[in-house]
């Protein structure tokens, strides 16, 4: 595939049922093969380090688009991308967290043909375009099967930013829980007891240590 | 004088579980040198969060489908309309049959509805005759056989509870050994509505300390309870309850990561040991006086079949090719009504919003159905039924998930603003998003029910070894076919219309329920059901193996029918019964001994 609007792409029935795991709807939309990789960082990823990441592509661009999908209000009492911070809990998920690959690389993959949409459109890049033209963008991405899986994605975790512990990385001080008025459990997970952190299954001996379910720290 | 190796430990018990924990508590206290096998890793309270990432999400405390999985036969039909059933891995379907593969098993996840099953349950054929299609048999002990280790088991796990007068009580021969935990206002809206219909509702008692006792805290109420591990100790799991004292006799060993592949037999088809990789794969084996297998149905059924010896051809005690046969799951479903806040009073809003305590109650009044309007396979109107539990949900992210697709309803079509979408699958962001994911969470709570009634055996749900998907060691998965029967979908949507009357008494709105034929892959029993002929059953009475006597099975897979209730108290209470047993045996090879 080289675009949303790609013809060959097909949404299975499963889709269609909505019974379907999000893996396997992410893996359906896949063609080609993996983006490098990208680096890894600590669990907790620290605000300089962030600034910087903005700065640049894929989080520059998934940064706008985070932000476009649950904006800033002048509204009191309300809730944003920014404050929930979605980008810092979206970073975590594809650089501490175990996800699949192909999962990584579909997020990514929606990054490059959203920019090359948005320069056949407005010969600019996603995050130059105005309001307007953003929402006017991501509108006709939603049409094709592929850019509403993409959105969906994406909105999917938002609402994990908003609503997991804050040891995950979005949520501080549990701002999504208060905005909804959900009362949360307890205890917590801190750092380090994060789902990926728990103690070790049994390996057989023949897996290979690139495989494991191990945390990766720079 | 020819010298024999000695064993190397009285007891070797497979899995860590309900099954497996009253017989390494009880066979460690009474003295005996125990060993606990469990595949997977030895947590703690320590280890247990309120995280929705970790429990559904990802599903954290069980093995990667990828590593191990199962593959699951349903039954589905040609365009030309022959049906024939057809195996799809879990790895492919995301349908992952593990329960919680931690030392102490599924009982750390456990919601703890402990209902006992009642007299009854344990005479089906007896009591209701045969149905076509469907392999009932008596079970070969009574109610009153059980009820004693029920009594056991309800101190030894810390159960709390009250006991009402009510149509289906069962009887008892002590009170509960702690009071109920704290209950939420439904609890008391439901018992109203209940009575202003004619119903009667049953307190539920649960696995969960109402104060602290037994080295254990009580419940703090957390809120989220259901499948998330407690970090308290209240929850009575085999391990919190039972596998911690057995622990301290300094009798017993865990080991933790230790998955058994085979059960080894000799020439004789006496057990010559227990064959295991260690957590870093190293293949090890361990002998034992007796052997007790309690790895959960499936498992238990796959660890038998994979152990063929010379005597042994089809499997350990599957020379009558019963083992993995007559596998049950429960039968039922679930159903649903919203409570709308602004058609309610404030004081009604603010009790449906307390979160903490629990809603406990239960309805048993049509445990055995007499209706002449009963439509199913019965006769005259007369049919075992079941249970009817109620609960709220907590996990939000689930809930927050699907409010991105536009069909929220804002209460009127004049302001709604997605109207001209709504129904359809327009993908809402902005200001729409944050309208549909604050009116999900704060303008209605959902009542949740829960029906359990009888999964029949049939000939079309059981266990096999697939013939080619293997796990991460290379062993090859369990393949289960989950037929099921028509009976149970009868009987199940006859109880979810009583449930549905309940939600209508109540108040409730957008009422609805649905009864499937689907395996609750949480609470599954049999494919090794006890009995007293040889040639139909593979255990005895005692849950010993009618082929090998030195074999027992402790989890669920005993289970000639199931009951109208959740497994694990039963399975606690037998595994108590059959750890009385075995340790009467061990006293007595004790003797001899000496």
């Amino acid at each position: 595939m080289t675009s949303f609007f790609d013809k060959n792409y097909q949404t299975p029935a499963w889709f269609a049922e909505k019974k379907v795991s999000r893996r396997k709807l992410l893996k359906s939309a896949l063609g080609a093969a993996s983006l490098a990789a990208l680096p890894t960082f600590a669990v907790s990823v620290k605000h300089q380090q962030l600034l910087e990441l903005k700065k640049r592509d894929p989080w520059l661009t998934l940064d706008a688009t985070l932000s476009h999908l649950l904006p800033k209000s002048t509204a009191s009492n309300d809730i944003s991308a920014q404050g929930i911070h979605a980008l810092e809990y979206l970073v975590q998920v594809m650089t501490v967290q175990p996800t699949k690959q192909d999962e990584k690389d579909f997020i990514l993959k929606g990054v490059g043909w959203l920019n090359s949409y948005a320069n056949s459109e407005y010969r600019q890049v996603f995050v130059a375009l105005t309001f307007e033209e953003k929402e006017l963008l991501l509108r006709e991405v939603s049409h094709s099967n592929a850019g509403r899986n993409w959105l969906s994605t994406l909105i999917d975790y938002i609402f994990e930013a908003m609503l997991s512990p804050p040891a995950y990385g979005g949520n501080p001080q549990g701002v999504g829980w208060q905005w909804l008025e959900h009362q949360a459990g307890f205890p917590l997970p801190k750092k380090g007891q994060c789902y990926f952190e728990l103690p070790a299954r049994a390996r057989a001996k023949n897996i290979k240590a690139s495989s494991l379910n191990i945390e990766t720290k720079v | 004088m020819k010298n024999i190796k000695s064993p190397d430990y009285d007891i070797c018990i497979v899995g860590s579980g309900a099954g497996a924990s009253p017989v390494a508590y009880t066979l460690a206290k009474a003295g005996a040198k125990v060993l606990v096998l469990e595949k997977g890793p030895w947590l703690t309270e320590k280890n247990f969060f309120k995280d929705e990432l970790a429990i559904s999400i990802h599903d954290a405390y069980n093995p990667k489908l990828e590593d191990e999985q199962h593959v699951i036969e349903e039954e589905v039909q040609d365009s030309e309309g022959n049906k024939f059933w057809q195996g799809e891995k879990t790895s492919d379907s995301g349908w992952s049959w593990w329960n919680g593969s931690v030392v102490g098993g599924s009982s750390n996840f456990m919601s703890g509805y402990f209902h006992r099953l009642k007299p009854i349950d344990f005479r089906l054929k007896t009591e209701f005759g045969g149905i076509n299609g469907a392999n009932i048999a008596d079970w070969p002990i009574s109610y009153n056989e059980l009820e004693p280790f029920y009594a056991i088991a309800e101190q030894k796990i810390g159960i709390s509870g009250r006991v009402v007068e009510h149509p289906h009580q069962e009887p008892r021969s002590t009170d509960f050994p702690y009071p109920p935990i704290a209950e939420l206002p439904m609890s008391s809206w439901i018992d109203k509505a209940a009575t202003s219909i004619g119903y009667h509702t049953v307190p539920v008692a649960r696995a969960i300390l109402s104060k602290p006792a037994m080295g254990r805290r009580s419940c703090e109420y957390s809120g989220y309870c259901s499948s998330y591990g407690c970090s308290t100790g209240a929850k009575g799991s085999g391990r919190a309850a039972l596998l911690n004292h057995a622990v301290a006799t300094g009798n017993c060993t865990i080991k933790p990561n230790a998955k058994v592949y085979k059960i080894a037999t000799d020439d004789k088809g006496e057990i010559s040991g227990i064959h295991y990789y260690d957590a870093a794969g190293n293949k090890r084996s361990v002998t034992a006086k007796t052997y007790v297998v309690a790895c959960q149905a499936v498992e238990t059924s796959r660890l038998l079949l994979a152990s063929k010896g010379k005597q042994f051809p089809n499997g350990l005690a599957n020379n009558n090719g019963q083992v993995g046969k007559n596998l049950l799951f429960s039968g039922g479903g679930t159903g649903s009504g919203d409570f709308i806040y602004d058609q309610l009073t404030e004081k009604q809003v603010n009790e449906l919003k307390v979160v903490g305590p629990f809603i406990n109650r239960a309805l048993q009044d049509w445990y055995q159905i007499d209706d002449d309007t009963f439509a199913g396979t019965n006769r005259n109107g007369q049919a075992k039924g079941g249970t009817i539990d109620f609960l709220f949900h907590q996990n939000p992210i689930a809930r927050a998930s699907g409010t991105q697709w536009g069909s929220f309803d804002l209460g009127t079509a004049e302001d709604n603003s997605a109207g001209e979408e709504q129904g359809s699958d327009k993908l809402l962001w902005g200001e729409e998003l944050k309208q549909s994911i604050k009116h999900e969470f704060t303008s209605y709570k959902t009542l949740r029910f829960e029906v359990f009634n009888d999964w029949l055996p049939t000939d079309d749900c059981f266990v096999t070894l697939d013939d080619e998907v293997t796990d991460q060691w290379g062993d090859p998965v369990a393949k289960v076919r989950i037929g099921y029967h028509n009976h149970d979908l009868e009987v199940g949507t006859y109880l979810a219309e009583k449930a549905e009357k309940l939600l209508v008494a109540l108040g409730a709105k957008n009422i609805s329920s649905s009864v499937s034929g689907y395996p609750s892959t949480n609470l599954m029993a049999g494919g090794c059901r006890f009995g007293d002929d040889p040639k139909t059953s593979v255990l005895n009475k005692n849950c010993q193996a009618h082929e090998v006597d030195n074999l027992y099975v402790t989890d669920g897979s005993f289970m000639p029918t199931g009951g109208s209730v959740p497994y694990t108290f039963t399975i606690y209470a037998n595994a108590f019964r059959v750890a009385e047993h075995i340790k009467q045996q061990w006293f007595g090879i004790t003797e001899i001994i000496k």
